[in-house]
């Protein structure tokens, strides 16, 4: 009797260790909660005009310091730091889409955004670029430049250009408005870079005006930022097909108005 | 009637009844074994182990099924054929192989064999020889012929045998190059499957790998565990972390584990995870394998507390957050006090306290929340000032606040008086705590008693004061000194803001080392402010107010400005109306102490009315200790006046004097918070019955719920020994330097200015231009000599190394032993000796090199590098970075190929911009070898060729930042040097 029941805690061991040794193969049958879907783009548009009030005029810089940077410009050169069109319109100012849009991801652009330091001069001195897009920087100048970007939630990188026409590649993983660039050699010189994670962002023209296409139709909050002037925020209403008109207006001592 | 129960005659019990309390018995017998069983068996861990897998098992489901949904259909076909193909060629090569290795064994036996063979051959052959060489010298011509004959033969035999062994040996070489090579392909194979298997198939194993089968159960199933169960206690052993059990330490034995299965692992932190399930925070530096403290090493209770071995909710010691959760407890685990606990688990906002049990005196953690700002909060307090503290942190520092040896002329008594009565009202930032008219002083008689004890301890210091004369200062302008003050680093230290309170500046507490000067000038007389600001020491030997060393104009400036800081409440006080019968009764106390009642009397009688004022004074002050903290006439050698709290953090509870007080839960940490907010609060209740000179005086310091969580988490800190000293993390010689040079820092402020340790510069919120700000002093040993830094620290005015910034560093008049300290500080932080040897001499290629590239690369455009070089306007080089002419004497040689390959992972943010682009592989492209073919740099091309033999070879030199930084440094060190 005894020895049987030995018998069977050891047929039971047995059947454990095959068990446990051969069935942990088996593929699960169930299914969970699908992930969203990535976002659809749309027709609908948005066209604004930026307008500065009683504002001041640009300013000129001085190059003495790099007697290089001086020989490269005939006019003055001004900081572009406050940009008006015969209109009163503000260029230079970063549109874009801050709250409403659908969640998922959009697809990075092949395309690369390029920075050219050309005149002892940041070029475009306000940009937008998509996270994970490549952004070639260039030294067009026969002159050392060091490109130091100074971003909160991005990496920081400060990289010297010694040589005419070199190039460096970068990217920006994390969204950030914006991302400011400075030249430690030439102080005078700066840009602006805003880093968004979605396609619907634009920069105001000597005019003031800027278009953001191809929305799905929604209600967005947008926001218009400008470096010495401030941000301000507006509340727009989109439907396909359709192109809405938002008008932002800064005034002079950084209190914006909308 | 019942008839009474048949007998059998030769029995004396009744078999039937005895049957029925046989089978009750066993029944009940039964019944409790599978109840012990079942009750030894439920453990509540197992039932949450369980649990945790099945809920991982879900979200596992899930991810799986995103991924499915990332591929599209035909992707995982492919991926599932690769597979498969990859597994079927996997199969063949393994039969392959192990057919070759079968092989491999029977050729070792061949050559074994034939090895053997031969050697036997071989040992005839040489028998044969000797035989030979006998009959030569001995034999006739027959046995000389037959000798000769069997030599021959055998040396053709043991010829070939060797021929065989080295065919079977080249056999065996061949078969093995040939399973080296099957395995290697083998490997690499099995790489690529599990690559492929990587992300489906790898998460449809690890589901089903939780799944909950037959073994699972039976491997669980009592009697049956004692295999390997899936639900099983976790523990590991800690040799050298003590947990003290009844009276003796022993190692402890973590399992938390076995219910916080989660704890080391990523991910399961989200809105979806409840403790115990959820991970830990901060893994990088906590609990997983690859932090500085794994859980194998480390365990739970030895920095969270509790106790160790416990598998029990309740047993384990946990600390419930509030009442709330208290009562979720009750109901949930039925969770009860530990009384017979010393250490329950801390509230995880104290758990940085068991810090110090490792870390020791040199504790400074620039990402701990508490720890840290508690340690700095004790020093700006001074409350090791009162209550002993045993660490050297907090040891043989000089007095926290001002002295008042000369506070008279500083001064006015009535604002002396004032200010003693409600520092926070004047100044609401100051570390000067609240002595009066506090909640346990409220009764009439001693609202008398604290104002005449307030007008004596003034009476007494305008008494002893010495009165040096300072004459009033020039006149200066108010708008110069406004800038100055803001510019020239008085913000590092001190604030000027009539509405800042001490927590806006929590935990960075650097700019509150110094006073808010607000109201300055309603408080100070300007000729002292004038002297003062001129030479600190001249007034105070030991402060640690350095010298700015102001010109006379800048002096006079900045007192013009401070003295403009005034406030009309503060200037026409008077001295408070002093009941002279309080005063007199008090008096009468004290002398009580050594003389009988009438002598006592008698002696009052014949004092005056300002030496009884004096009298008290000195009685005062000792009372409340207020030479702890100021330098005072008198009381040069006083003893510190509370309780030391070296072992606070292991205090029973039970010693904790809780008073009346029913409202605050006992436990260490409460007692501690409730004293350090309301510090008088265990005299509810006790007011009547204590006489005035019994009741607490530990003063009100006015502490945010912030800072008084800080400090309990440092004071908590304060235990016994509890690590051996293996475990200790300041062992060795480093140790001791750190921790030196920590208080140094800590003692001076220099984090007021400076970055060190990733941590201070609170002067940033004074000054916005990044550029502006003092230098971080990361990396500051391997990057200056110990010498140069020597002689800077003795005279930082000697040369001006950053010309472009407003802020001086100070001289602060350190003693060498200061100055050594702060000097093995930096050297041992950055893990370098702290004398270096001098730089071999340079090959002239290296100058030549390092000469032409210097040019390349522009160095000179920022860094001043000879005597012409800040020659062009406006902002010229000397505003850009240190001139290179201070570097050999400045820099350690070894440092700067190393900074100029990569200066931001030395300094971030710096404005050295990277020459050299960092590779993945963590080597460096340089830019040189490609710029040099450019037709700009021809002249330099020429220039370069004479010490090169090849184009290739001067490209192939250009193209190793190694070397090109090494010739810049040679050219800065020994060209620019000349």
């Amino acid at each position: 009797m005894r020895k049987k029941n030995f018998l069977a805690a050891l047929a039971i061991l047995a059947a454990i260790v095959v068990v446990a040794c051969g069935g942990a193969e088996k593929a699960p049958t169930e299914t969970a909660k699908a992930p969203a879907a990535a976002p659809a783009s749309g027709t609908a548009s948005i066209a604004g005009t930026i307008a500065y009030a009683n504002g001041d005029p640009d300013t000129a810089i001085s190059m003495n310091a790099d007697p290089k940077c001086a020989t490269l410009h005939k006019e003055p050169v001004l900081t572009e730091k406050i940009v008006t069109g015969e209109t009163g319109g503000l260029a230079n100012v970063f549109v874009y889409v801050k709250a409403g849009l659908p969640a998922g991801k959009y697809p990075v652009p092949e395309t690369t955004h390029l920075l050219d330091q050309k005149g002892c001069q940041y070029r475009p001195h306000v940009s937008g670029i998509r996270t994970g897009q490549k952004l070639i920087i260039r030294n067009s100048d026969p002159t050392l430049h060091n490109v130091h970007a100074l971003p909160k939630v991005n990496q920081e990188f400060n990289q010297g250009q010694p040589f005419e026409n070199m190039e460096l590649e970068r990217t920006f993983d994390k969204a950030e408005v914006m991302v400011r660039f400075k030249c430690d050699v030439h102080p005078w010189m700066s840009s602006y870079m805003g880093v968004v994670d979605h396609p619907f962002f634009a920069v105001s023209d000597a005019a003031g005006s800027f278009k953001i296409d191809g929305l799905p139709a929604g209600e967005y909050t947008l926001e218009a930022w400008h470096e010495e002037l401030g941000t301000t925020t507006q509340k727009v209403s989109v439907t396909e097909g359709q192109a809405a008109s938002v008008a932002f207006s800064f005034a002079a001592g950084g209190v914006p108005s909308s | 009637m019942a008839t009474p129960p048949k007998k059998t005659p030769d029995r004396h019990y009744d078999f039937g009844r005895m049957n029925v309390a046989f089978a009750w018995s066993s029944l009940l017998l039964l019944v409790v074994t599978v109840w012990m069983v079942v009750a030894d068996y439920a453990k509540p861990w197992k039932r949450l182990q369980s649990e945790f897998r099945d809920l991982e098992r879900q979200q596992l489901v899930s991810e799986l099924e995103a991924e499915r949904q990332q591929l599209n259909e035909s992707d995982i076909v492919a991926v599932e054929a690769e597979i498969a193909e990859e597994e079927a060629g996997l199969a063949g090569q393994r039969d392959a192989l192990e057919e070759l290795e079968d092989r491999l064994v029977g050729l070792g036996k061949k050559v074994y064999a034939a090895d053997a063979e031969a050697r036997t051959t071989k040992s005839k052959l040489d028998t044969a020889r000797y035989q030979l060489d006998a009959a030569l010298q001995h034999g006739d011509e027959g046995e000389k012929t037959e000798a000769r004959e069997r030599v021959d033969q055998l040396a053709a035999q043991y010829r070939e045998d060797r021929k065989a062994l080295e065919a079977f040996q080249e056999e065996r070489r061949a078969v093995q190059e040939s399973i080296d090579q099957k395995r290697a392909g083998l490997v690499e194979a099995e790489g690529k499957l599990a690559e492929l298997r990587k992300g489906l198939d790898g998460l449809r194993l690890r589901v089903a790998n939780l799944d909950k089968r037959l073994d699972y159960f039976l491997l669980n199933a009592p009697l049956m565990d004692f295999v390997e169960p899936p639900l099983k206690i976790e523990q590991v052993i800690l040799s050298g972390l003590y947990q003290d059990i009844n009276f003796t330490a022993v190692d402890r034995v973590d399992r938390c584990m076995t219910c916080h299965v989660a704890a080391g692992r990523a991910g399961f932190d989200g809105e979806d995870w409840k403790q115990p399930f959820r991970s830990h925070p901060r893994l990088d530096l906590f609990v997983s394998a690859v932090s500085p403290h794994p859980y194998t090493e480390f365990g739970c209770t030895t920095c969270h507390g509790g106790l160790d071995r416990a598998t029990d909710f309740a047993r384990a010691g946990h600390s419930p957050r509030d009442e709330e959760q208290k009562r979720e407890w009750i109901e949930k685990w039925g969770w009860e006090p530990q009384k017979y606990l010393d250490d329950p688990i801390l509230p995880a906002e104290y758990s940085e306290a068991r810090c110090v049990q490792c870390h020791g005196d040199g504790v400074w953690t620039p990402e701990s929340v508490a720890l840290d700002p508690g340690r700095e909060l004790i020093l700006r307090t001074g409350c090791y000032k009162c209550h002993e503290i045993g660490y050297t942190a907090f040891e043989d520092l000089p007095r926290p606040g001002p002295s008042l040896e000369k506070i008279a002329a500083k001064t006015r008594p009535e604002w002396a008086a004032e200010w003693i009565r409600a520092p926070r009202e004047f100044r609401p930032t100051t570390w000067m705590p609240h002595f009066f008219f506090q909640k346990n002083t409220t009764s009439e008689t001693n609202l008398e008693r604290q104002r005449a004890e307030i007008a004596a301890v003034v009476a007494y210091l305008w008494n002893v004061s010495k009165r040096p004369e300072y004459p009033p200062p020039p006149a200066g302008d108010a708008a110069r000194g406004e800038e100055l003050f803001q510019t020239v680093g008085c913000t590092g230290c001190h604030l000027l803001d009539a509405t800042a309170e001490r927590d806006d500046y929590y935990p960075e507490i650097q700019r509150l080392h110094g006073p808010n000067l607000v109201r300055t000038g309603s408080k100070v007389s300007d000729g002292w402010l004038y002297a003062w600001l001129k030479d600190p020491r001249q007034f105070a030997a030991d402060t640690r107010m350095p010298s700015l060393r102001l010109t006379d104009r800048e002096a006079a400036d900045l007192v013009a400005y401070l003295m403009a800081q005034r406030d009309p409440a503060y200037e026409g006080l008077e001295m408070p109306e002093v009941d002279a019968r309080a005063r007199d009764e008090l008096v009468l106390d004290y002398l009580q102490n050594n003389l009988t009642i009438e002598q006592s009397e008698a002696r009052l009688a014949e004092m005056s009315s300002l030496e009884r004022d004096v009298y008290l004074g000195e009685e005062t002050i000792q009372k409340y200790g207020c030479w702890g903290c100021h330098n005072l006439a008198g009381f040069e050698n006083a003893k510190p006046i509370g309780v030391e709290i070296t072992e606070e953090g292991s205090k029973p509870v039970h010693q904790f004097d809780f008073g009346h007080v029913h409202d605050v839960p006992h436990t260490r940490h409460d007692w501690i918070r409730t004293k350090l907010l309301d510090p008088r609060i265990w005299d509810h209740g006790k007011e009547e019955v204590k006489s005035y000179g019994e009741l607490l005086k530990m003063p009100h310091f006015g502490f945010s719920e912030r800072e008084a969580d800080a400090i309990v988490t440092a004071v908590l800190g304060f235990t016994k020994e509890s690590v051996a000293e293996s475990r200790r993390a300041d062992r060795g010689p480093e140790g001791p330097k750190l921790a030196a040079g920590r208080k140094l820092v800590s003692l001076y402020n220099c984090q007021g200015c400076h970055l060190i340790e990733d941590k201070g510069r609170a002067i940033r919120s004074a000054i916005e231009d990044v550029g502006m700000l003092p230098p971080n002093l990361a990396a500051q040993g391997a990057r200056v000599q110990a010498d140069w830094l020597f002689e800077y620290l003795h005279d930082p005015g000697a040369v001006q190394m950053r010309p472009w910034l407003g802020v001086r560093m100070p001289t602060f008049g350190f003693s060498d032993e200061e100055i050594n300290t702060v000097v093995s500080y930096f050297a041992a932080r950055d893990g370098r000796e702290t004398f270096l040897s001098p730089p071999a001499p340079p090959d002239s290629r290296n100058r030549a090199v390092g000469e032409v590239t210097f040019n390349m690369l522009q160095c000179a455009k920022c860094h001043p590098a000879g005597p012409q070089a800040s020659a062009a306007a406006g902002v010229g080089s000397a505003e850009l970075a240190p001139s290179l002419l201070l570097a050999t004497s400045r820099l350690r040689h070894d440092w700067v190929p190393d900074w100029i390959k990569d200066p931001q992972s030395w300094i971030r943010g710096t404005n050295m911009p990277a020459n050299f682009m960092r590779n993945p592989d963590g080597t460096y492209l340089s830019p040189l070898a490609g710029a040099i073919d450019a037709p700009m740099f021809s002249t330099q091309k020429q220039t370069l060729m004479r010490h090169f033999e090849s184009e290739e070879e001067l490209r192939d030199y250009l193209a190793d930042a190694d070397r090109v930084t090494v010739a810049l440094r040679d050219h800065i060190w020994w060209n620019l040097g000349d």
